[in-house]
């Protein structure tokens, strides 16, 4: 009998916390913390798992991004002595080339990426095609037999092909052999022409496309023992120019992994916001928590129980609660997940990608944060509650403002912040800045409610009553007010900015404005394609030689790019970065910043449309010295100025010119602009193809792509398309962006209701009393609902204002566009705020309006 | 006086002051009271008088300024926090004015709890049949938020009753109830208190009510006082008029309650 009481005794308090977890729940007092924490567990566990699984599948997993050991890149053929040198180490090499070209079947044009490679291609990785749609098992494969392509899934509907039928690539016909699945060395770049083609590489002197000055790239992969790779890299390096590129797996997976750490980062510190948020509810919702279950705890206490039952009936409870609801965020992420899987399913599988323990541990420690660090002191102070109170009466002691309590709360957001943003000195920065921005914040929005209150006395009862509430709550506002601001600033910036960047471009263009470019144009396609523009009244920009070349020297220092640290194999590792800071600091030392990426240079007799000179002068005609006009913006970023001497390669050759002119360019109109021209002395010596801008009227469009047919090897790209292209890249990125601030609104919302939920009580009691002094329904409903609408605009406002600073200051540093004011977005912000607001309020504020007076007379009896 | 083993509630001395600010408040002045086991003894007095601050300490909640409070013997002005907890566990039940139910336990749930702490194992079956006792067989499983006034009361009283407490404390019982109500609380209170034997402790301002108590003492101004038997026989048949047949049996035991403690006044 003893011992099994004993038994019972140990058991007691489990039993007790179990019914209390059980009672609560069912009650909905935690509903708020729960919410809470599935909200922080989920969004941490989706975005941290699905940036993890997509680096997997394109870096971890794919050893051969490449398709080789090491890859050479060029704008040219190669020397032959380079393959015969990997010949005679027992290399294997295959050669790819790569462009972008129509691809036509009957009437059908499509823009595709096309690859030409050779038999052996690929030496590392494997290619995977499907002969027909209905097979299941994809075979791996070399290059395509002569006379045959295979072609991406996205080419047979958009040319309406099938596997067999014939489609014309340049002017050679060849026929669709298979579909792509796998491409070893596929490239992730944000803007891809079309569709894949693959053609052996035999084929492509058929095709026409390789002309002088066309945009094409020459590939020459490597594989083979490692030392021999060696040796052969050894031999090599000192023959890289400026305009080749030597590089293995590893460095195009870094560059890859470093874009995808960037996005994570970004997205992770963006959501962020919504974590506090979340945890701001748990501290909220905790302390409210803390003060309902006093008397609990004070009749335990009075019953007889121990502080140890009480505490560990307590800290049961909690961590019930909190495994209860890590566990729920956690399935809720994973359908996240799984979701935003399936959404880029079409762009890249990762169905093998495994889940790392990383996202579940990440998850499950934010979780934790948010459960313990913000609630640990409101539990603390309830486990010490005083049976007395069962006798006294149960206190509402006001938490002092500041205290050590505070500690944990400010550590566990420092930590939270560290482990998304991996960097001690940026979380310091981002916790400062937002105590910061809070701040302001904070006296911004405490002065409106003060001038709201001051302006509602003039207004009608209700009004009065409300912005009076708003006021009184101004400290308990803050947080909501703060955290509203935020979010809907956020998405205000998000929507300006999309529309600005994309209809500011796409607004009202005169119908004479190019909406095609034509490229790759030979010389002796130019003629033709004039008569025909001047025949049948196309309105174009005539017709521009382009070359391809790089600037490779600024007043005789070789210029580094960007990226160049991503190819050891051309310098050290370091050399770029130092260099930029060096040239920073001391002008005139080893390496200048470059361009980055190859240019289409081109010469003109006269200023281009749309062109202004901004320093110098336009050169005259006749003037056969060579000289070269810079466009203003690179001039500045390259800290390029008149009489700089300037250093291009083209191909195997090398010339230096002075710059005598800047130009400032309208790049939003849709004129084909020039970043590097020149005067015509120093390129008309090179061959070239042309390019050429027209603008095709819809009641033209047949005829024109009808005639153009008969030029396949003239690449057409429709504006329409490109646009269409850039419109869904922005499209994704702010949809990414866009659910991030929509947690961080649900998360501000979870703060609201637990605030109100906080103020109910007293709430209760203010509405009791009205109601007694015989103030109507319609005017205690009003008065709680325009409160909240108050709040609700107040945010917007501030968000507005915020909105318009941001944007100005992107537009004009970023853009280097003219700011301009979009008051149509001041209203969107205060009516979304305010409606929004006033209805989450008004929602968590039901219960106490339905109550009939008597019920509320009564109960503050 | 000295402790007699038959007092199960015996205080000496006993004052209780408060700090107010930089003032002392003297809640009680000094007494001594003892408790026979078995006895119910009413404490009456105005409201502010210094009844529940007494109740308080008496019932292990408080501690007193000076003086000394044995409960079972058990020395409770030397009993820090825990270990008075343990007596309360043991020897006490408690039923208050606010009824004081814990809103998130059924009812049912309620009244198991003091079983609980004191390691009973039959909690549940006592429990159901404290509720069918008290007329809430068929409101077990409803929370107090679901209860009328009088049915949390009547929770709270099976509630003080299920671990066979030594000695019951009541505060103020009937105080948010209606005549009616409070009338058949009070009947519930005394019948269970009968059945089980519980010596108990009222607080009360209701002068009824008291007669129902074998013994009252008076608070005023923090000072106690035990009127003569004269005094309370004459109050309650001027007061209680309708509830003739428990006040005979309270006036009869009355005198033999008197008669077997000694009434001390500070
Ligand atoms: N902790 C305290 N601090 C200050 N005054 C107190 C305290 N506790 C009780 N009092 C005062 O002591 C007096 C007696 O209170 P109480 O014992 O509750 O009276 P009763 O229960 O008889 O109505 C009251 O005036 C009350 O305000
Ligand atoms: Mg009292």
């Amino acid at each position: 009998m003893m011992s099994s009481a004993n038994q019972k005794a140990s058991t007691m308090w489990f039993t007790q916390s179990l019914r209390l977890l059980h009672h609560e729940l069912r009650r909905g007092e935690l509903t708020i913390i729960f919410l809470a924490i599935v909200l922080a567990v989920a969004t941490v566990f989706s975005l941290t798992g699905f940036s993890g699984q997509i680096k997997h599948a394109i870096v971890a997993n794919s050893t051969n991004t490449i398709g080789a050991d090491r890859v050479l890149r060029m704008s040219s053929e190669v020397d032959l002595s380079i393959i015969e040198k990997s010949q005679s180490l027992a290399l294997k090499s295959a050669r790819k080339i790569e462009t972008e070209s129509m691809a036509f079947a009957g009437d059908n044009m499509l823009l595709s990426e096309l690859d030409a490679v050779s038999e052996t291609y690929p030496l590392r990785g494997e290619l995977r095609i499907k002969t027909s749609l209905t097979q299941s098992e994809s075979m791996v494969v070399n290059a395509p037999k002569q006379g045959s392509v295979w072609v991406e899934p996205s080419v047979l509907s958009r040319l309406d092909v099938n596997i067999g039928d014939i489609i014309e690539i340049g002017v050679a016909p060849l026929t669709i052999a298979g579909i792509v699945t796998d491409i070893p060395d596929r490239s992730y770049r944000a803007f891809i022409a079309g569709p894949t083609v693959i053609l052996n590489i035999a084929d492509m002197p058929k095709t026409e496309l390789i002309q002088p000055g066309s945009r094409i790239t020459y590939k020459y992969l490597f594989a083979g023992e490692t030392d021999a790779i060696e040796t052969f890299e050894t031999w090599i390096k000192p023959q890289i120019n400026e305009s080749q590129r030597w590089y293995d797996a590893k460095a195009a997976q870094n560059r890859l992994s470093r874009i995808l750490d960037t996005a994570e980062k970004f997205l992770s510190l963006a959501s962020m916001l919504g974590i506090v948020l979340a945890a701001v509810a748990v501290a909220v919702a905790s302390r409210r928590y803390g003060q309902r279950h006093q008397s609990t705890v004070s009749i335990f206490k009075a019953l007889g129980a121990s502080i140890s039952h009480v505490r560990k009936l307590y800290c049961l409870h909690w961590t019930l609660l909190s495994c209860l609801s890590i566990a729920t965020g956690l399935v809720v992420g994973y359908g996240l997940l799984l979701l935003g899987v399936n959404a880029i399913a079409s762009y890249l599988s990762l169905a093998d990608a495994p889940l790392t323990f990383v996202p579940f541990l990440t998850a499950i420690f934010t979780g934790l944060l948010c459960a313990i660090a913000f609630a640990i002191h409101p539990i603390m102070t309830l486990v010490k509650s005083s049976p007395l109170n069962v006798i006294r009466g149960f206190s509402q002691d006001k938490v002092a403002r500041f205290g050590l309590h505070q500690l944990p709360p400010i550590l566990a957001l420092f930590l939270l912040l560290f482990i998304f943003s991996q960097d001690l000195v940026m979380s310091a920065a981002l916790l400062l800045g937002g105590v910061v921005v809070s701040f302001i914040l904070l006296l911004l929005g405490r002065g409106l409610m003060s001038a709201g209150r001051s302006v509602g006395t003039k207004a009608g009862k209700s009004w009065h009553l409300a912005l009076a509430n708003l006021k009184r709550r101004a400290s308990e506002n803050s947080v909501q007010l703060v955290s509203f601001t935020i979010a809907i600033k956020l998405l205000l910036l998000i929507t300006v900015m999309k529309s600005s960047i994309l209809s500011e471009w796409e607004q009202q263009f005169p119908e004479d404005t190019p909406n095609h470019y034509l490229i790759n144009i030979t010389q002796n396609q130019i003629d033709p394609l004039k008569t025909f523009a001047e025949e049948n009244n196309i309105a174009n920009q005539g017709f521009y030689h382009v070359y391809r070349g790089r600037l490779s020297a600024i007043n005789g220092i070789k210029t580094v790019d960007e990226d160049d640290h991503d190819k050891p194999a051309q310098s050290d590792e370091k050399s770029g970065n130092q260099a930029k800071q060096e040239t920073k600091k001391t002008e005139q030392k080893k390496s200048r910043q470059g361009m980055g990426r190859e240019l289409g240079l081109t010469w003109r007799t006269e200023l281009p449309e749309e062109n202004e000179i901004i320093a110098g002068q336009w050169w005259q005609v006749g003037d056969e010295k060579p000289q070269v006009s810079i466009e203003s913006n690179i001039a500045e970023r390259l800290e390029v100025e008149l009489g700089d001497d300037l250093t291009f390669t083209l191909g195997s050759d090398e010339f230096t010119v002075p710059v005598t002119s800047i130009r400032k360019v309208n790049w939003q109109s849709r004129q084909l602009n020039f970043i590097m021209v020149f005067n015509q002395s120093v390129l008309e010596q090179f061959p070239t193809t042309s390019i050429s801008a027209w603008s095709i009227l819809d009641k033209d469009r047949d005829l024109v792509y009808r005639f153009l047919a008969n030029f396949p090897t003239i690449t057409v790209m429709d504006f329409a398309a490109i646009m269409a292209q850039l419109n869904s890249i922005i499209e994704q990125v702010t949809v990414a962006i866009q659910l991030i601030l929509i947690l961080v609104v649900l998360a501000g919302s979870l703060v609201l209701i637990a605030q109100v939920q906080a103020s109910m009580e007293e709430r209760e009691r203010e509405l009791a009393i009205l109601r007694t002094l015989g103030a109507k329904g319609s005017l205690l409903r009003n008065s709680v609902l325009y409160e909240f609408v108050a709040l609700g605009a107040i945010a917007g406002l501030m968000a507005s204002i915020g909105m318009e600073i941001a944007v100005y200051i992107l537009q004009s540093q970023v853009f280097n566009m003219p700011g301009s004011f979009h008051f149509q977005y001041w209203l969107l912000g205060i009516g979304a705020g305010a409606f929004f607001v006033g209805t989450i309020g008004m929602l968590s504020c039901w219960r106490l309006l339905k109550l009939s007076s008597v019920t509320l007379i009564r109960r503050t009896m | 006086m000295h402790v007699n083993s038959e007092n199960i509630l015996s205080v000496k001395d006993l004052t209780k002051s408060v700090q107010v600010e930089d003032k002392t408040l003297v809640l009680l002045q000094p007494l001594n009271l003892t408790v026979a086991a078995g006895e119910s003894i009413a404490v009456v007095g105005s409201s502010g008088s210094g009844k529940t601050t007494l109740l308080s300490i008496l019932a292990g909640l408080d501690l007193p300024s000076s003086g000394q409070v044995y409960l079972k013997n058990k020395p409770l002005h030397q009993f820090n926090e825990e270990q008075r907890s343990q007596v309360r566990a043991q020897h006490v039940g408690f039923i208050f004015q606010q009824f004081l139910l814990i809103n998130s336990l059924t009812a049912l749930e309620n009244v198991m709890l003091p079983a609980e702490l004191a390691n009973l194992t039959d909690a549940r079956a006592r429990g159901e049949a404290l509720l069918e006792q008290v007329g809430l067989a068929d409101r077990l499983d409803h929370y107090p938020s679901q209860l009328s006034g009088g049915e949390q009361q009547r929770v709270a009283i099976a509630r003080a009753f299920i671990a066979k407490p030594d000695i019951l404390f009541a505060d103020e019982p009937t105080g948010n109830l209606d005549s009616k109500t409070g009338q058949h609380i009070t009947d519930l209170i005394f019948d269970l208190n009968a059945k089980e034997g519980t010596t108990l402790v009222l607080v009360t301002h209701d002068a009824k009510l008291a007669a129902r108590c074998q013994r009252q003492v008076e608070m005023d101004s923090g000072v106690l006082t035990e009127p003569t038997v004269e005094q309370v026989s004459n109050n309650a048949k001027t007061s209680n008029v309708e509830s003739t047949k428990t006040q005979h049996h309270d006036v009869e035991t009355q005198n033999s309650a008197a008669q077997a403690t000694t009434p001390q006044v500070g």
